[in-house]
């Protein structure tokens, strides 16, 4: 007893509180109510309360307990159970006296009656809707879409409770703790810790930014990474340049250098040079340009069917281009100062920026005229050691690379003319365009690399920005602005300067006091701390400057460049800490802009006064009263943010929400007598339609139309449901929905599979198991494909993991490569039923169980409900290798039971016919124990078939209505984030009737949830509902 | 006699010892929220384990003990031991594989907590060091999990073996991929430690959320506020936890009280960095004397000097940068520097040996471990490190001992073993760490 009502309790707050005071149905009512006394009471006190009754009623349901009408349309769901059973003549079951085929006709119509008035009664009826917490699955997605990180922070979350439709997503199930707030300040702190201060705004780095090394890998990689993506390749130009040259005979008549070049993804304004040099007048067409030209004019004309030739040649001329400039690049080295390294910083920044400035220029000694005797092989100087110059060694490799190369050799008498064309060339086709990485040395010949713009300081940090050719030749303005901010940003978030400076104070900055014999042990100390000062101070660098410009004039066989050098140096360092100390004060009052843009969009709506006025003065606390810096400040306020109820919670406001000029709006689509409800404000509706197809927050555009009102345009709302089944976080709706619908979503925590006896069962498998429903839903929603192709559909999706396991051809990449395979039935797969994931987590270990496959197809495909077993079942035995008997014998026996068949007949077949697939979901021909398998199956109601297509037709046959309807009403109690009420059931005739006439496509599924009145509207909040009876 | 603390990290696998090593230490703040439970069974104190590090090695010539007990002989170096040499381990011979072969210096010091194989070029791993791997089991007991200082600023950049420098300035690891930052100011040190800054930063944000539910509750409907209130009523029970957390050092202060002993007494250092690393590194020391008294954290680290310093010695009459010091690591000049280093972990250990607690001392229920990253800074050999351990950590360790592995053989003197080891002592399950699967023989 206690159980039962407990159990209607639920259904009760499901159903919204009962009903409503309704006058004028009062007659209506009537006359069922007197159906009820008079034909459904006597029928079931005669024929079901004897089983279903009692201290201890069968399947755990009290048919006695219903006492009135109203108790029996709060729980209608199931009194549809009672109309089908009886209506299939299952109930009462075999062995039981029999009802009067008359009697039970009455109360078959009597309980469809009352579903029919009741569900029309409401038709529309929004429901309650709770305010609920998101979900992990929402909060993960829309941190994810929130910080552009996906950081998964739920990891460790305890799993959601689901709702009666098996979704986690409603109030109805989703409830706070203090544990689970714990857990999300932990979650807030950690998706903090990613928090990035830019000179303009905020953002969120992939892993946190707890140390330097952190901040430093962070603003590093962005560098690196912009670098990569820039179009350097001489070969891309070349071959560009040739598609314009021949645009008027290849298909793109009209073309220019400019579209080319966009085209191809290609720099316009270089590959304008390039064109110029190859084509245009040049001073001097001797030398580099004269043989680039020969080659430029030996490309196959576009008739000859020779693209891979083309691309060979293109290559050539490059790999020419690259081999002379390699030749003709100017070498520097330090300015030699006694009693200095070479390594020492403001020397060795000399060279850097003389490589960097020079790249666009040759060397004139690389040029040798006819008559000049070849020069003698130079000697190699070893591998530099520490503190040496590198120089040496690099100038001598060149000349040896150089030696016997005819591109070096001029006519006597015109080496005026080459040089002009050498310049011409190097102008346009740089030594390199960027310097990403070095190795311990610069230039450096070992293979030793890696160091990501490293300056190769010894033993203390330091960077060197080396790309001017790229920002010259390559970039447009934006490009430039872009690299600039980059690595502005790499001082403002790594203080990559003012570090560098901090060490080589303390560090490095001794060897200008040592004395004149310096050496290594010099190098390695510092100079005192200031008393006085920050080390970093204006005049303490000038101080330090001034020791080294002394140190450079003690001795005059220094390199005379050398003061320039240091000056240039120190005052680098300087104007570089001056000018990020006024990025940072210029930063804070647009980090604070950020972080109420972070707010408006981490609420989902827009931002009133007083919101933003709140998380200021919440800043400023934190500054002035708790004594945070402005970092952690920031920080703390994005924690705050993320844990606020705006965010954590999808609420309706009940003004806030509201687009500005709406007062309660009238209820959208609804019948005239229906519930009190008034349609969602905008955002309240972009949020719903976000959650529902993505999981996750609103975007920019969706907000847009929230922001006009125009969103309640359903035309609108379907043209940008459209938009989101195409986008990647579908992926949301597919994982979310199709995990719990058909119980797959914890399948990656699976554990139940014994890996000695399955060895093939490993991590990477069982991911791939998951992956596959996932994929086919995603398809199937991003393609606006038939639901039908669910169950039918004759293709699936494999990476060569799961292609291996299922005998299918591995195609070519690793595990992250996805394929669809057509034609899947060859193979024995298609569709969802024969997807591993559902044959594996239905095995108890070292058998297969037709029961549980069978049981999940009738009951999530089909729609069954199907009562729990009784307490006293025999157990199988746990292993087939050890049974005497086979599974399919043993569940025959079992259904010579009537108790049991009544049940086990609607659904042992579906399993039955899978007995082609192992505990893994392996296609086999035997069992464990080496018994051939049958995969034959009678069906209720008298087909039978075999295996996988077997069970396909019978579906198409006789059941397809079934699994449609299931379907619908699925997706829209998760859509709706709320079970289904009884007023729910003509939406879910129209959905039906929808999907057959659109060719089944699943999005007039999506599209007739989302234009419902359930989904664009919520039940007025001041209407005042009966208090919940029952309990 | 057996006297431990209620061990808790018992009955964990190592599966999940790693894996809390990972979770934990991204969530360093957690600390804050975990329940105080400060009532202590008569005669049962925390262990601690502490270690100090000096980069660039030793003077090995100067560096060696014999004997055992009040008999036991030590060299000039190790002579700042003798006050206390009853309660020391000199331990030789030991040496860490992975910290070989790849290169000096980074790749000698990256790894020399955690055993484990790290990597050169942009991207930084390393393995989750033994102090912070201890702290994820232990640290929950306490305010903070562990305290990680340092006298000197850490370095970033590259070396010339293509390792990051990152490997040369930390030796504690919250993760393979990131050090935990070091704190180089005592001033900032000293207040974190009684400010509980992290507490009152999150009391911050509860109070904030929760005003900010109040506000909300007006403008939804009836219906909804039902959720909003449970949302508010989590938000102040987490609120009187951390509260709670907050005002623990009342008793830490009341434990003193109990066991009859007075908190040493330590005045806030001065702002910003000391000018002479004698100072420095003896607040340091200070610093993490009081933690472990008032049991605000059982595991602490403190980089001396980091691998390849460039700390000045004036007061001691050397010229050199540390580093550069070390590559003459015979001369008198960097014996004193050692020495000077070792002093420092002396001055802690006898600290915490006039620190009474029952009746015996902090030092007695701790384990102190001083540790170079060399032997030979003119050779970069690592082949053996110098190490000293003292302190019984409750009574697990016996101590007076010079304990020799030169001839053991490559397997049999692994300091992960002496890690191994020492996670067993404190209590907490592993069956491996690092290179090691078997703990320190005879220890």
């Amino acid at each position: 007893m206690r159980r039962s009502r407990f159990w209607r309790g639920i259904v009760l707050a499901a159903l919204g509180g009962g009903m409503l005071a309704s006058p004028g149905l009062a007659a209506v009512q009537s006359t069922a109510e007197r159906g009820f006394t008079e034909t459904v009471q006597p029928f079931v006190r005669q024929h079901c309360t004897g089983c279903h009754g009692g201290a201890s009623p069968v399947a755990q349901f009290d048919l006695a307990s219903y006492g009135t009408f109203e108790a029996v349309v709060e729980d209608h769901a199931r009194w549809e159970l009672v109309m089908e059973r009886l209506d299939a003549g299952e109930m009462p079951p075999a062995g039981q006296p029999e009802p009067p085929r008359e009697e039970r006709e009455k109360v078959i119509t009597w309980i469809r009656e009352m579903r029919d008035a009741e569900s029309r009664r409401r038709a529309g009826d929004p429901g309650r809707v709770l305010s609920h917490r998101l979900s992990n699955a929402e909060y993960s997605y829309t941190i994810r879409d929130l910080t552009g990180v996906d950081l998964r922070p739920t990891r460790e979350f305890p799993v959601d409770p689901a709702n009666l439709e098996g979704f986690d997503n409603s109030g109805e199930s989703l409830t706070m703790s203090s544990s689970l707030l714990t857990k999300y300040l932990q979650a807030a702190r950690e998706v903090s810790a990613h928090l990035v201060l830019t000179p303009d705004g905020l953002d969120f780095a992939p892993h946190p930014m707890r140390v330097e090394t952190d901040r430093e890998k962070y603003a590093i990689q962005r560098i690196v990474d912009f670098y990569r993506q820039q179009p350097t390749d001489y070969a891309d130009y070349f071959e560009a340049a040739w598609h314009y040259k021949h645009h008027d005979v290849l298909p793109q008549v009209g073309a220019t250098l400019e579209s080319v070049a966009t085209e191809r993804q290609l720099s316009t304004k270089y590959l304008l040079l390039v064109w110029q040099n190859l084509e245009g007048s040049v001073t001097e067409e001797v030398g580099p340009i004269a043989t680039l030209r020969r080659m430029w004019h030996a490309l196959p004309p576009p008739d000859a069917d020779g693209a891979e030739t083309l691309r060979t040649e293109c290559l050539r001329m490059r790999d020419f281009v690259v081999e002379v400039r390699r030749h003709t690049a100017m070498q520097f080295a330090a300015p030699e100062v006694d009693g200095l390294s070479p390594w020492s910083q403001p020397l060795i920044n000399w060279k850097y920026d003389q490589f960097a400035s020079h790249r666009r220029e040759f060397d004139r000694t690389a040029l040798r005229q006819d008559s000049d005797p070849e020069p003698a092989p130079p000697e190699i100087p070893g591998y530099p050691r520490l503190g040496e110059e590198a120089a040496p060694r690099a100038r001598a490799l060149q000349l040896r690379a150089r030696a016997g190369s005819s591109d070096l050799v001029v006519p006597d008498g015109e080496l005026a003319r080459y040089e002009r064309a050498f310049a011409e060339f190097a102008n346009v086709f740089p030594d390199a365009f960027y310097v990403s990485e070095r190795g311990r040395f610069y230039p450096d010949d070992s293979a030793d690399k890696g160091r990501f713009l490293s300056a190769g300081y010894h033993n203390v940090m330091g960077y060197y920005r080396d790309d001017q050719p790229l920002q010259e030749l390559v970039l447009d303005d934006e490009g430039r602005v872009r690299l600039d901010r980059l690595w502005d940003e790499f001082d403002f978030i790594a203080d990559y300067t003012g570090r560098t400076w901090v060490q080589y104070f303390f560090n490095q900055s001794g060897e200008v006091h040592c004395d004149a014999r310096g050496g290594f042990q010099c190098r390695e100390s510092g100079s005192n701390r200031p008393s006085d000062a920050k080390v970093s101070a204006t005049s303490v660098i000038l101080e330090l400057r001034d020791a080294y410009l002394a140190k450079a004039t003690e001795n005059l066989t220094n390199d005379p460049i050398a003061p320039e050098a240091i000056q240039v140096h120190f005052h680098k360092v300087d104007d570089t800490l001056r000018r990020v100390e006024r990025m940072r004060v210029d930063a804070e009052p647009l980090h604070l802009e950020a972080l109420l843009a972070f707010a408006e969009r981490a609420y989902r709506r827009p931002l009133t006064t007083l919101d933003g006025e709140d998380l200021l003065a919440y800043y400023r606390s934190l500054r002035e009263v708790t004594g945070l810096s402005h970092v952690e400040a920031a920080r703390d306020s994005i924690v705050s943010i993320l844990m606020a109820p705006d965010f954590l919670y999808r609420l309706d406001l009940v003004d806030a929400m509201s687009a500005p000029n709406a007062a309660p709006r009238p209820a959208a689509g609804r019948p005239a007598d229906a519930v009190e409800a008034h349609a969602l404000s905008p955002y309240a509706l972009a949020n719903r339609l976000s959650y529902f197809l993505w999981s996750s927050m609103p975007d920019a555009e969706l907000l847009d139309h929230a922001a006009d009102g125009s969103l309640l345009d359903p035309g609108v709302l379907v043209a940008q449901a459209r938009r989101m089944l195409k986008d990647p976080r579908v992926r949301g709706l597919a994982t979310e929905f199709a995990g719990n619908w058909l119980e797959f979503r914890r399948f990656e925590q699976l554990n139940s599979v014994d890996r000695l006896r399955f060895p093939g069962f490993d991590g990477e498998l069982r991911q791939a198991m998951f992956e596959e429903p996932v994929r086919m839903m995603e398809d199937v929603l991003r393609q606006n494909r038939s639901v039908l192709d669910l169950v039918y559909g004759d293709y699936t999706f494999v990476n060569p993991t799961l292609a291996r396991h299922y005998g299918m051809p591995q195609g070519a990449g690793d595990e992250t490569v996805w394929v669809r395979v057509d034609g899947a039935g060859r193979y024995d797969r298609g569709g969802l039923l024969p997807m591993a994931a559902f044959l594996t987590q239905s095995s108890p270990g070292l058998r297969t169980s037709p029961v549980k496959r069978g049981f999940w197809i009738v009951r999530r495909i089909l729609g069954e409900t199907i009562p729990p077993p009784p307490p006293s079942v025999p157990e199988l035995p746990a292993d087939e290798t050890t049974s005497t008997r086979s599974v399919r014998e043993m569940m025959a026996q079992h259904r010579e039971n009537p108790m049991c068949a009544a049940c086990h007949a609607r659904f042992d077949a579906f399993g039955l016919a899978f007995e082609g697939y192992g505990p893994v979901g392996e296609r086999r021909e035997t069992d464990l124990a080496g018994r051939l398998v049958d995969a034959h199956a009678e069906f209720p109601g008298g087909a039978s078939g075999e295996g996988l297509a077997g069970v396909q037709r019978y579906i198409q046959e006789h059941r397809q209505d079934e699994y449609v309807a299931t379907l619908a009403r699925k997706m829209l109690a998760f859509g709706l984030s709320r079970s289904l009420l009884l007023s729910d059931e003509p939406l879910i005739e129209q959905v039906q009737a929808t999907l057959e006439d659109q060719a089944f496509r699943i999005g007039s599924l999506v599209e007739t949830i989302i234009t419902s009145p359930q989904f664009r509207n919520r039940r007025n909040p001041d209407v005042q509902l009966d208090p919940v009876r029952g309990e | 006699m057996p006297r431990h603390t209620p061990d808790p990290g018992s009955g964990i696998s190592r599966r999940a010892v790693l894996h809390g090593a990972g979770v934990m230490m991204a969530l360093p703040w957690l600390e804050s929220l975990a329940p105080t439970a400060k009532t202590y069974v008569a005669e049962v104190f925390p262990k601690r384990l502490a270690v100090l590090f000096m980069g660039n090695g030793i003077n090995e010539n100067h560096w060696s003990a014999e004997g055992a007990g009040a008999a036991m002989k030590l060299s000039k170096t190790l002579s700042v031991l003798e006050p206390f040499k009853q309660k020391v381990n000199v331990i030789d011979g030991l040496f860490n594989k992975a910290a070989t072969g790849q290169g000096i210096h980074p790749a000698q010091t990256g790894n020399l907590l955690s055993g484990a194989q790290i990597q050169k070029g942009a991207v930084i791993r390393s393995g989750v060091s033994i102090d912070q791997l201890i702290a994820s089991h232990v640290g929950q007991e306490t305010p903070h999990e562990s305290l990680v200082l340092s006298c000197e600023q850490p370095m970033t950049g590259y070396h010339e073996t293509n390792f990051s420098l990152a490997y040369s300035s930390h030796i504690s690891w919250q993760s393979p991929h990131s050090p935990v930052p070091v704190e180089v100011y005592p001033s900032l040190a000293f207040d974190n430690l009684f400010e509980n800054r992290s507490s009152v930063r999150n009391i911050s944000v509860l109070d904030r959320v929760k005003d900010r539910a109040q506000t909300l509750t007006t403008k939804i409907s009836a219906v909804d506020r039902a959720k909003l209130d449970e949302y508010l009523t989590s938000v102040r029970e987490v609120e009187t936890r951390v509260e709670k957390m907050r005002q623990s050092k009342d008793v830490a202060d009341d434990r003193a009280k109990q066991t009859n002993t007075s908190v040493f007494a330590m005045e806030r250092p001065a702002n910003g960095l000391p000018e002479d690393l004698r100072d420095h590194a003896r607040l340091m020391c200070d610093i993490i004397a009081l933690a472990f008294q008032t049991d605000r954290t059982r595991v602490a680290s403190l980089l001396l000097a980091r691998d390849l310093s460039a700390m000045y010695y004036p007061f001691l009459g050397v010229t050199d940068g540390h580093h550069a010091a070390s590559h003459d690591n015979l001369s008198d000049g960097y014996e004193r520097v050692a020495r000077f280093h070792l002093s420092q972990f002396s001055y802690l250990a006898q600290k915490l040996d006039s620190m009474s607690e029952g009746d015996e001392t902090v030092l007695d229920n701790s384990c102190l471990m001083f540790l170079s990253s060399l032997w030979i800074g003119r050779t970069h050999d690592n082949s053996r490190l110098p190490l000293v351990l003292a302190g019984g950590l409750g009574g697990t360790i016996e101590t007076g001992r010079t304990l020799s592995y030169l001839g053991a053989g490559d397997d049999n003197r692994r300091m992960c073993s002496l890690y191994l080891s020492l996670l067993d002592r404190i209590g907490i399950e592993a069956d491996h760490f690092g290179d090691a699967e078997a703990p320190l023989a005879r220890l």
